[in-house]
């Protein structure tokens, strides 16, 4: 689950995707035909927090799954 | 016979650095500031790359003040106190004690310094130490700083680009092969010198919070290094210690040592301060005999365990509180959103699965090596924590520069060799066929035999019977490689990090079974031999490639600590 990018923040520069030791983050086309960053591989995230510190726009959050926060 | 050039892009280097962690950034730098020509190979981006990339919090000093426990001969004694023979103090002096001052210095120098804002050291102790040896600093953007002189000294760096074998000539080692992780594009790197750097092996054992991901190091250290060493014929250590730690529940954060250090008690669920009652350094033991109380606990019925903070002052709260970001920038974030207060209540905490990732914070497990970083096969160097002689943030600063050096030395006497093209075409060849395959299992299928086969087998308690069942069972995974079928780079990755994680497990496997005594019990626990016998097992087990197989062999490593600490002690 962990980033969540707040797409209406997102200037799409990539930092996130580049940097992302998982290799989790990609980007894609929006409908306006514009980059935004998605999370490909959620299950490999290891909430290094990297992208997120390095945002220039400062547009991640780390939201934890229900499994983590709970068990 | 087809030119190299055909079969990829060609690179020539004095140094290849295959990992850009903590140590391969290090060892760069160390070998670019003595003129070397440098490639640094990562499957990610240095700047964020390895197991601190998001930060870390601690560095284990020694800084010779006037305390008694703050010198180089009371670390060697404490080195052995806890490593129990499990490195050669020779070694770690070179590679550690002799470099520390240069670290601390290099950290500053960065940008990225061990010291408070007031020029002070915040130190603390636990884990078994004499006195304060953590050094708490604020290491956030200690990889970006590490990135900027690695690339100012002008070091060619491949990022997204996996090793995926070492070239050999005559024996040697010449270089290694590499696949960009997005394009595909293979890379061959022709090197003088070359360093592992790759890490420990995680992804090894079932994992308790589900996910196999959810590590405590970085689950993309897949022993990728360990097993190219092992297959070009060198020399590996210490590969039986299946080390473990405690973690907050659910998430394999680090946090321990920070924990423990600002004074957190171990709890079980009666309340009870177990490691008080249990150990006489209680709470601040060495971490094995931590996680051997806690295994103890929850086998008696008294688990689940917590971590108790609720006594600490205000002040010291607080920092533990920040120092926790600083080693894992999204812990804070799920202590919050667990609904977790240090101040108010205990936190819980459990036992990690098993990993490869050396005996100690101070000795390692993995390639062999010399006082120069060698290992025993000619053009070959380890460094951080895929060597027996470096372990954590202070092994892989101090270690990683050792290793720069002494490849950068090595690499000033020898020409540089080009490997055969028909090996580099085998090697493709091997490396790309996942994609090939129309039908097959995923590395997610084929890793997940390997952690069940490892977890019931090879686990925390292990017996001859088991390591047995488990060698067999290995061999039948190993069939299973062959099948795993890629949809893209990334999986092709993934693909070939299966294949190192399996071939560790095999290496672990067969050091478990030929070390018939057990020592830093949880690490290495035979059930059928549970007592530590110092008289014959006070040293190392050695495993290299022998045919299909392996070979084993035993080094007895001595040291002479004045008497003051009992190795015997179990």
């Amino acid at each position: 689950m962990p980033p969540v990018f707040d797409l209406t923040k997102c200037s799409g520069c990539g930092t996130c995707e580049d940097l992302c030791m998982a290799d989790a983050i990609f980007m894609k086309e929006n409908k306006q035909g514009e980059l935004v960053p998605y999370v490909k591989y959620p299950d490999e995230c290891w909430h290094c927090g990297s992208c997120r510190q390095d945002c220039p726009q400062g547009a991640i959050k780390i939201v934890f799954p229900p499994l983590m926060l709970t068990i | 016979m087809a030119l190299l050039e055909s079969l990829g892009t060609v690179l020539e280097a004095d140094v290849l650095v295959v990992g850009g962690g903590l140590a391969g950034a290090n060892a760069a730098i160390a070998a670019a500031e003595r003129g070397a020509r440098v490639v640094v190979m990562d499957k990610g981006k240095i700047e964020r790359s390895g197991d601190i990339g998001g930060g870390v919090d601690h560095f284990l000093a020694f800084l010779n003040t006037d305390d008694t426990w703050d010198t180089r001969d009371h670390f060697l004694r404490y080195l052995w106190k806890i490593g129990r023979g499990t490195a050669d103090p020779k070694v770690v002096e070179k590679v550690y004690c002799d470099e520390l001052p240069e670290a601390i210095k290099r950290m500053e120098r960065i940008g990225c310094p061990l010291t408070q804002p007031d020029g002070t050291f915040y130190r603390t102790r636990s884990m078994g130490q004499p006195g304060p040896y953590w050094i708490n600093f604020v290491g956030k953007r200690l990889k970006p700083c590490l990135a900027a002189e690695v690339r100012r000294l002008g070091c060619t760096v491949l990022d997204k680009v996996t090793a995926t074998e070492l070239l050999l000539k005559d024996g040697q080692v010449v270089g290694a092969t590499g696949m960009h992780i997005r394009t595909g594009e293979f890379y061959i790197v022709c090197a003088k010198a070359t360093i592992v750097s790759t890490g420990s092996t995680q992804r090894l054992y079932e994992s308790p919070r589900v996910n196999p991901f959810n590590t405590w190091l970085s689950p993309f250290d897949t022993g990728d290094g360990q097993a190219m060493a092992f297959r070009a014929g060198a020399t590996l250590t210490n590969m039986e210690y299946m080390r473990m730690t405690m973690m907050p529940k659910g998430f394999a954060a680090p946090g321990f040592n920070a924990f423990t250090g600002m004074g957190g008690r171990f709890m079980n669920s009666l309340g009870e301060y177990y490691m008080e009652k249990n150990h006489p350094m209680g709470n601040k033991a060495p971490r094995y005999d931590v996680v051997y109380y806690s295994l103890q606990e929850l086998k008696a019925g008294r688990g689940p365990l917590f971590i108790d903070c609720r006594h600490l002052k205000d002040e010291d709260l607080d920092h533990l509180y920040n120092t926790l970001g600083y080693d894992k920038d999204t812990l804070p974030d799920y202590m919050k959103q667990r609904g977790e207060d240090l101040k108010s209540k205990p936190v819980e905490i459990m036992v990690s699965e098993g990993m490869q990732c050396g005996p100690t914070e101070v000795t390692g497990s993995g390639v062999k090596i010399d006082q120069n970083c060698a290992s025993t096969v000619p053009g070959l160097y380890a460094c951080g924590d895929a060597t027996d002689a470096q372990r954590c943030v202070h092994g892989c600063i101090t270690g990683g520069y050792a290793a720069g050096k002494g490849a950068a030395a090595y690499a000033a006497g020898v020409k540089l060799q080009k490997p055969d093209s028909g090996q580099v075409m085998a090697i493709k060849e091997r490396v790309y066929e996942p994609m090939s395959r129309e039908e097959g299992i995923s590395y997610t299928d084929a890793e997940n035999i390997i952690r069940k086969i490892m977890t019931e087998n090879a686990g925390a308690e292990r017996s001859e019977g088991s390591l047995r069942v488990a060698g067999d069972k290995l061999k039948k995974a190993r069939g299973y490689l062959s099948l795993i079928k890629a949809g893209d780079y990334h999986e092709l990755m993934r693909a070939n990090e299966s294949r190192s994680i399996l071939e560790v497990a095999e290496m672990m496997v067969q050091a478990a079974l030929f070390r018939k005594e057990s020592r830093n019990k949880p690490y290495h626990h035979r059930l059928d031999y549970p007592e530590t016998d110092n008289e014959n097992w006070c040293g190392q087990v050695l495993v290299r490639k022998e045919g299909d197989g392996a070979e084993l062999e035993f080094l007895p490593i001595a040291f002479d600590d004045g008497g003051e600490n009992n190795a015997a002690r179990v």
